[in-house]
């Protein structure tokens, strides 16, 4: 399976081109385009209870597409808004997502959803996490840009930024600064990652930009 | 005790820095083998033991100079360890237990201790913008609630046509003509608009604009009752009840937009809750001012207060099955301990010589009910 991401940073897409036996699954929705080889299935992501718990708690929908193809063909798949996509491999290892970050992922990674516990919901990241194991690409997408650093000590993210870590990684929330400049700077609670591991980031956040459409809506 | 579990190794050698392991407690020390077969090993007498990760409670054993780590987060993995390692460990495991009890036990103080700061937070945020905003809008000008007042009215659906009949018109502008003396507030023009409505509903805006349905006139047995009901809501303009909801809402607003750190929306959002918050319901706070003040107002112009009180009571007993919206009483809730509050303040007052309003009632409601509909003029 030859897989290409098109478009970045700004509408980034997946471009698949599925060989006869390849399979891909990706996130309900998350087909732009394919060709007519391509056959669809489409069932409940990791059973009904799993399902119904990723769509209430992890920001996900309840099923997922499987793509297959007895002759070849090609599959474009894409995310709802607009940002960069993420292709990383697991050799057996495990990555949280933050809700909605899924796009796809091969037949080898299974899709679980984690407690992310009430810090990680001041911190605006949700009570849950979407945990990505096993041997296998996959593909997570952000809004904006995405970039990654490699931790092995104290690295300060903003709320909302956080698209993407490893189990190795600790996360405090604590203030930005003192009492007056986590209100009055705009940074309010930040996400404080200890590692050693790597996170991913999104340049923009969702709830930057609700609070600018928000300030112009009238 | 398992002495094989699940975890991952953090090695240069390693493509892409990181992958799955098994990990293996074996006597001579610690074994990862990755799922593409490379096995890199740990002895125990090099070990330096972490805890962290997401939980706090994941185990690193890294050998002396860093290079490799192996992790785990298998609730068995720290005994095993120390079993396997044979004590030589548990110092390092000891202390780290500790600091992560310790960071546990802080991480739940600062929750609780954030969640009480929130809690009592709001509250005193609550009350202190209610109080902040009440002082505040009473120092504004009659001249900002006549604007407001004027822009509601003009844009706000009334139910209903305006009439027009100068006998249903002219005999409430009568009634609060002779109540406009009484007002609180000096200089507020009071002026009645007569919707065509079967509602027995009545309502005021800021500034001095009043709505009354002609369900309500056809209700009432007397001009003296409906003179209760407009001293009522006079009152909820003289005491600035409308202008205060505004506020409140916009303190509140204000609070929250503080909270979350976005101050620009502020003034658009309150260009909504201007309306919402000029026709919503007043509090019982509200309504029971508007009571006692009502019947103050009344007393001094020498018309019977006890009206008022006894068209609360024919409401009640001809509508209170109705709706809300359909009806005056059914808007102000808690109507019984009103009723009894309105005769206990009416008590108090001091002997009073009242006259009866000069308004052939019943040709009011007559025309009230038969009126014919002609454009809406200004009153």
């Amino acid at each position: 399976m030859q897989t290409e991401i098109r478009d970045r940073p700004s509408f980034a897409n997946i471009r698949v081109l599925l060989a006869p036996g390849d399979e891909i699954i990706a996130e309900a929705d998350a087909m732009a385009s394919m060709s007519s080889s391509i056959e669809m299935k489409t069932q409940w992501s990791g059973g009904f209870v799993k399902g119904v718990l990723k769509r209430l708690f992890g920001g996900e929908s309840m099923f997922v597409n499987t793509f297959s193809t007895a002759t070849g063909g090609e599959l474009v798949l894409t995310q709802p808004f607009p940002g960069d996509i993420q292709c990383i491999e697991l050799k057996g290892n495990t990555m949280f997502l933050q809700p909605g970050a899924f796009i796809a992922c091969e037949p080898g990674v299974k899709l679980g959803l984690g407690w992310a516990g009430f810090r990680m919901l001041i911190a605006r990241e949700g009570l849950f996490r979407l945990k990505v194991s096993g041997t296998g690409r996959i593909w997570f997408g952000a809004y904006g840009g995405i970039f990654q650093r490699e931790i092995d000590s104290e690295y300060i993210v903003d709320s909302g930024h956080l698209v993407a870590y490893e189990p190795t990684v600790s996360i405090r929330i604590a203030l930005a600064g003192g009492i007056f400049s986590s209100f009055f700077s705009g940074e309010g609670l930040v996400t404080r990652v200890n590692g050693p591991g790597r996170i991913y980031m999104q340049s923009r956040s969702f709830d930057g930009l609700a609070a600018w459409t928000n300030s112009h809506l009238y | 005790m398992p002495s094989s579990f699940s975890g991952g190794v953090f090695s240069d050698s390693l493509n892409g820095g990181r992958a799955g392991a098994d990990i293996q407690l074996l006597p001579s020390g610690i074994a990862a083998t990755c799922p593409d077969g490379e096995a890199f090993v740990i002895p125990y007498h090099g070990c330096d033991v972490e805890m962290g990760g997401y939980n706090g409670k994941m185990v690193f054993c890294r050998n002396a100079d860093r290079s490799l780590t192996f992790f785990c987060d298998d609730r068995k993995f720290a005994s095993a360890l120390s079993l396997a390692a044979l004590g030589t460990l548990d110092e390092q495991l000891n202390v780290q237990r500790k600091r992560q009890r310790g960071e546990s036990r802080r991480s739940f103080v600062y929750s609780i201790a954030f969640l009480v700061s929130m809690l009592v937070l709001i509250v005193a945020g609550y009350f202190g913008i209610r109080a902040g905003a009440n002082a505040a809008v009473l120092t504004l000008p009659t001249s900002v609630d006549v604007q407001i007042g004027e822009t509601a009215m003009e844009s706000m659906d009334l139910g209903g046509p305006q009439i027009n009949d100068e006998v249903v018109v002219d005999a409430l502008q009568s009634i609060v003509d002779r109540l406009a003396p009484a007002a609180a507030v000096e200089g507020m023009q009071f002026r009645v608009h007569v919707v065509d409505s079967p509602m027995v509903n009545a309502f005021a805006l800021p500034g001095g604009n009043m709505v009354v349905y002609t369900g309500l006139i056809e209700s009432a047995e007397s001009p003296e009752q409906v003179a209760g009901v407009l001293a009522h809501e006079m009152s909820h303009a003289t005491l600035r009840h409308g202008l205060q909801r505004i506020g409140q809402s916009l303190g509140i607003w204000a609070g929250l937009t503080l909270l979350i750190g976005d101050a620009s929306g502020l003034m658009g959002a309150g260009a909504d809750l201007f309306q919402a918050a000029s026709i919503n319901s007043y509090s019982r706070d509200h309504e029971n001012e508007a009571d006692l003040e009502g019947v103050r107002m009344l007393h001094a112009v020498a018309i019977d207060p006890a009206a008022m009180a006894k068209f609360f009571e024919i409401l009640e007993e001809k509508h209170g099955d109705l709706p809300g919206i359909f009806s005056w009483i059914s808007t102000h809730p808690d109507h019984a301990s009103r009723i009894a509050n309105i005769r206990a303040s009416v008590g108090r007052l001091p002997p009073q010589d009242y006259r009866t309003l000069e308004i052939d009632w019943a040709e009011v409601k007559s025309h009230a009910h038969d009126h014919k509909q002609k454009p809406a003029q200004d009153l």
